[in-house]
């Protein structure tokens, strides 16, 4: 049963690989193509493109509870004049069963209102007894600012879709998601994606964040395919941010999700 | 009775300060319309909205005077949430009294719409309203409303003819429908209504048992502004909290907007639809002293129910209220229940609390059903119920709930939080929880079942007005069921899903798309486990108006039905609906021409139709064929109207219509239906 389990797990995981969303992402229903943060790196690069001082973070995601399975990730960003880089590292998996991450990113802002980026991921898989294989792969990511409340942006992913050369089976899936974020007010945002992967179904997904005070935020969302529910809150202090998210799965339960951020 | 024709209708009478004439004024029948398409996000038919559209009417003649409002009166008016209340009645206290209804706009969580339709039902007068009742003014200002409905299907149903070796129909009684309903009114304070029904198939005068209509239902209520705030005897209504113990008539639950998830009770009120089993039957009043209200509460009444073979245990209460053939002549008025209890609020400005105690007595007990799903169904024939409910208004955030316990049984919760972020934005988070054997005959608290039982769910909502032409609206609600259910054997979930959005493009042009997807689990066919069931719809409608006597409305529908891994099954349906209003005319009526093409039962879809005054029909559209219809009102004089439906489906390819009693030889079903109504 855990068997068929993790092969459930890994069939869930190995599409949204690619998007690995942070903390606050996550909680808004995994949304976020046009969402501008730290955690952009791993989700839509084009996003770190206004960073004006130089970012760390780090975040871990547990899978559905689950003690073993886990992910890692730490991302840092530079701005330097109108250019941003960033650099990103992640790892999924057990010990039986991991896939690490490690990529480097260019962003720069056009005229104010336009974002591109792009993003080269060099992979590695390993499956116990099976042996181990690596890839390199390609992101590009768009945002643009329609007005000061209104931002879309759309991400591709692995276009050229490279694959592992020796674990057949394995891909490095190729998708394209579109987003929108809305300011209502300067305590409310909603953002909301449609997320289509290669040979695999569409999902939409929808996310708001509600500030409540300077400091604190709390966030919900949903998706729809598969049907999640999300929610989570984020705490600023000075240059510390603190992001806490969980997903709920109906059959799988829940994955939290925890990061950590410092300005320099 | 036939469900499939509940009243529901409108009409602006002129207003009574302007003696010129402006007759038939049915852009009321589009308001209720179109708060009943708000209320529900599915409009089923089997229900009855007569209730709504009454009171709706009541208020569109006396509209609420917004400087004496009650936040009863306000939540009569069932499209508005809490948190508008609120505000409203806020509005008053701090910026002094209204000068004028468009005052409105300045409260923070009104929304064009929201404002749209209550200017429709709300006035503004400075100096008091006059108090003063003699017996005199009491028949001087009373208002008398009586109504007639006939109406009949036009081929013969199987039921209606004797088969070749029987003796006689099935139906004991003839194909008319009958309804006549009397109401009396005086300013608010003093009514009586009366409504007797004979639905298609019953006796009507014409047995010797049979003395007259099949259903009789009335009250005299009574309300007033000191210690006696309402009294009532007869048929009432009684609704608390959230709904989980005790919510009688008409409840909503998941629609397409934030109004109706969190419940806003009226306590008592008298029952005025022809539902025939939803009801309390005797005598009830509320008291109230300082803050705290008092609703004592007491009832016997008959109801229909099939006995086992020896007649000394319930098997199933009957809530058709039809008694057209022997056997369901011989279920009438089987059994007998006794319910007496009492409820106690708590009302502050922003803070209200409720404790609901009941007792439910039978004359004969519940029996188990043989099946597993009903293992934890109501046994014996006595029944506790007792519920606490609250909610409490901080800010721009309301909060809501209820638990209840069933003696002998299990226990129910509701909690929720309604929450205007901004003024254009509002979230709704609501969480329940419901035990398998938890026991009551009046709850419609929020479910995917029609009673709150055996479930727990989380449902999730979000209101956005994009700008002052676009909204959106979308709500995700995920359910668990701990136990089995019918047709699902095993412990089960699923989720529902819906997104709509309307676009204003100016007064005359209104357009909006909607889409919903509800997934759960049920018996798989080809094996012993669970299968998926996705249902899919998907709706685009668009209504315009060409002058100001002529508007259309378009509607193109598409459901898309899934069990397992078989293959899909589709069902369309397109109409196109003409709507004359003239401004001063007698005459007024509506069209409706709509081809609908469903492969199957599943994939079958409901379609709001246009009636006479206070009948409402929501009917499936089901196979292949054309559905047409024509509706037309006539005002003789001020005050008498006549009304005039005639329909017509017509199936393709298909030689019978309707099954078992309702069998119709032939590819058509006609019905036509007749409406007098004299106001003095």
């Amino acid at each position: 049963m855990k068997y068929i389990c993790l092969i459930f797990i890994f069939f869930q995981t190995e599409l949204i690989a690619q998007i690995s969303p942070g903390p606050r992402s996550l909680s808004m229903g995994s949304a976020g193509v046009a969402l501008k943060e730290i955690w952009s790196l791993q989700h839509n690069s084009a996003g770190i493109a206004e960073i004006r001082r130089p970012i760390f973070a780090v975040g871990y995601e547990r899978h559905f509870s689950d003690q073993d399975l886990s992910t890692q990730k730490a991302v840092f960003a530079i701005p330097y004049k109108q250019h941003v880089f960033g650099l990103s590292i992640h790892r999924y998996g057990i010990n039986e069963y991991s896939d690490q991450t490690a990529g480097i990113a260019y962003s720069r802002n056009f005229s104010g209102a336009l974002a591109l980026s792009i993003m080269l991921n060099y992979h590695q898989l390993s499956i116990h007894k099976y042996g181990e294989s690596s890839a390199l792969s390609m992101n590009v990511g768009m945002q643009y600012r329609i007005n000061d409340k209104f931002l879309i942006g759309t991400h591709i992913s692995n276009p050229s879709n490279s694959k592992f050369q020796d674990l057949l089976g394995s891909t490095i899936p190729l998708s394209l998601s579109f987003g929108v974020a809305f300011e209502f007010s300067d305590k409310v945002l909603i953002i909301s994606d449609i997320h289509k992967v290669l040979n695999a179904t569409i999902d939409t997904k929808l996310g708001l964040e509600y500030r409540l005070i300077k400091w604190f935020a709390l966030r919900g969302g949903m998706s729809a395919n598969p049907f999640k529910q999300y929610a989570g809150f984020g705490l600023q202090y000075h240059r510390f941010a603190l992001d806490v998210a969980s997903s709920s799965h109906p059959n799988l339960g829940y994955s939290p999700n925890l990061a950590f951020s410092y300005e320099f | 009775m036939n469900f499939n024709c509940k009243y529901l209708g409108f009409i602006l009478f002129l207003l009574s300060i302007n003696p010129q004439i402006t007759y038939a004024q049915d852009d009321d029948t589009d308001i209720i319309e179109k708060i009943l398409d708000i209320l529900s996000s599915e409009l089923g038919e089997d229900q009855d909205y007569s209730d709504i559209a009454e009171r709706l009417t009541y208020y569109r003649k006396h509209p609420i005077d917004l400087n004496n409002a009650t936040k009863d009166q306000l939540k009569e008016l069932i499209f508005l949430s809490p948190i508008q209340i609120n505000e409203i009645l806020n509005h008053s206290l701090e910026h002094g009294p209204f000068l004028d209804v468009f005052e409105l706009q300045s409260i923070r969580s009104l929304d064009i719409e929201s404002i749209n339709l209550l200017i429709k039902f709300v006035k503004v007068t400075l100096p008091p309203p006059f108090k003063d009742m003699k017996f005199k003014k009491l028949v001087q200002k009373a208002d008398h409303d009586l109504m007639i409905r006939m109406g009949k299907i036009l081929e013969r149903q199987a039921g209606f003819s004797k088969l070749a070796n029987a003796k006689e129909a099935n139906y004991q009684g003839s194909a008319w429908r009958i309804l006549t309903r009397y109401r009396y009114s005086f300013s608010n304070t003093l009514a009586a209504s009366l409504n007797m029904e004979k639905d298609a198939g019953e006796q009507f005068f014409d047995s010797t048992k049979n003395k007259g209509f099949d259903f009789y239902s009335g009250n005299i209520s009574f309300r007033g502004s000191g210690i006696v705030k309402k009294l009532l005897i007869g048929d009432y209504a009684l609704q608390f909290g959230q709904g989980l113990v005790m919510w009688s008539g008409l409840g909503f639950g998941k629609g397409a907007g934030i109004s109706t998830i969190a419940k806003q009770d009226f306590g008592l009120k008298p029952y005025s639809s022809v539902n025939e089993s939803m009801f309390l039957r005797g005598a009830s009043g509320t008291f109230k002293f300082r803050k705290l209200s008092f609703t004592p509460f007491f009832s016997k009444k008959n109801l229909d129910a099939s006995l086992t073979d020896q007649g000394k245990e319930v098997s199933t209460i009957n809530i058709s209220g039809l008694h057209r053939t022997k056997s369901e002549i011989v279920n009438k008025s089987q059994l007998l229940s006794t319910i007496y209890g009492a409820h106690i609020q708590f009302n502050s400005k922003s803070l209200n609390i409720g404790f609901t105690s009941f007792q439910t007595q039978f004359s004969l007990p519940f029996s188990i059903g043989k099946s597993l799903y009903e293992q934890y169904d109501f046994r014996g024939n006595l029944l506790m119920n007792l519920g606490f409910n609250y909610d409490y208004n901080y800010r721009n955030t309301y909060f809501f709930g209820e638990v209840a316990h069933s003696k002998n049984g299990g226990s129910a919760f509701i909690n929720g939080i309604m929450s205007s972020l901004s003024p254009r934005v509002s979230l709704v988070l609501m969480h329940r929880r419901y035990a398998k054997n938890y026991h009551s005959f009046f709850n419609q608290s929020v479910s995917e079942a029609s009673n709150a039982v055996n479930e727990s769910g989380f449902y999730s909502a979000l209101s956005l007005k994009l700008d002052s032409k676009w909204d959106l609206f979308t709500y995700s609600d995920f359910f668990r069921f701990p136990w089995l259910k019918f047709r699902v054997n095993a412990p089960s979930a699923g989720y529902e899903i819906f997104t709509q959005i309307n676009y204003r493009m100016n007064k005359k042009l209104n357009l909006s798309s909607r889409f919903k997807q509800q997934v759960r689990e049920e018996n798989s066919e080809a094996n012993s486990g669970l299968e998926t069931v996705d249902k899919q719809n998907y709706r685009i409608e668009i209504i315009y108006s060409i002058n100001d006597r002529f508007s259309f409305r378009n509607r193109a529908e598409m459901v898309r039905y899934q069990k397992g891994n078989s293959k899909f099954e589709l069902g369309f349906l397109n109409y196109q609906d003409i709507i004359y209003k003239p401004m001063s005319s007698r005459l007024s009526g509506n069209i409706r021409f709509g081809i609908f093409d469903t492969e199957s039962f599943n994939s079958r879809i409901y379609a709001y139709e246009n009636d006479v005054l206070y009948s409402y029909s929501v009917p499936a559209y089901q196979g292949k064929g054309v559905r047409f219809y024509v509706n037309a009102r006539y005002t003789l004089i001020r005050g008498f109207d006549l009304w005039l439906r005639y329909s017509l489906t017509s199936y393709y390819d298909q030689k019978i219509v309707g099954s078992g009693d309702d069998e119709i030889n032939g590819n058509k079903r006609s019905d036509v239906r007749m409406q007098i109504r004299y106001q003095f």
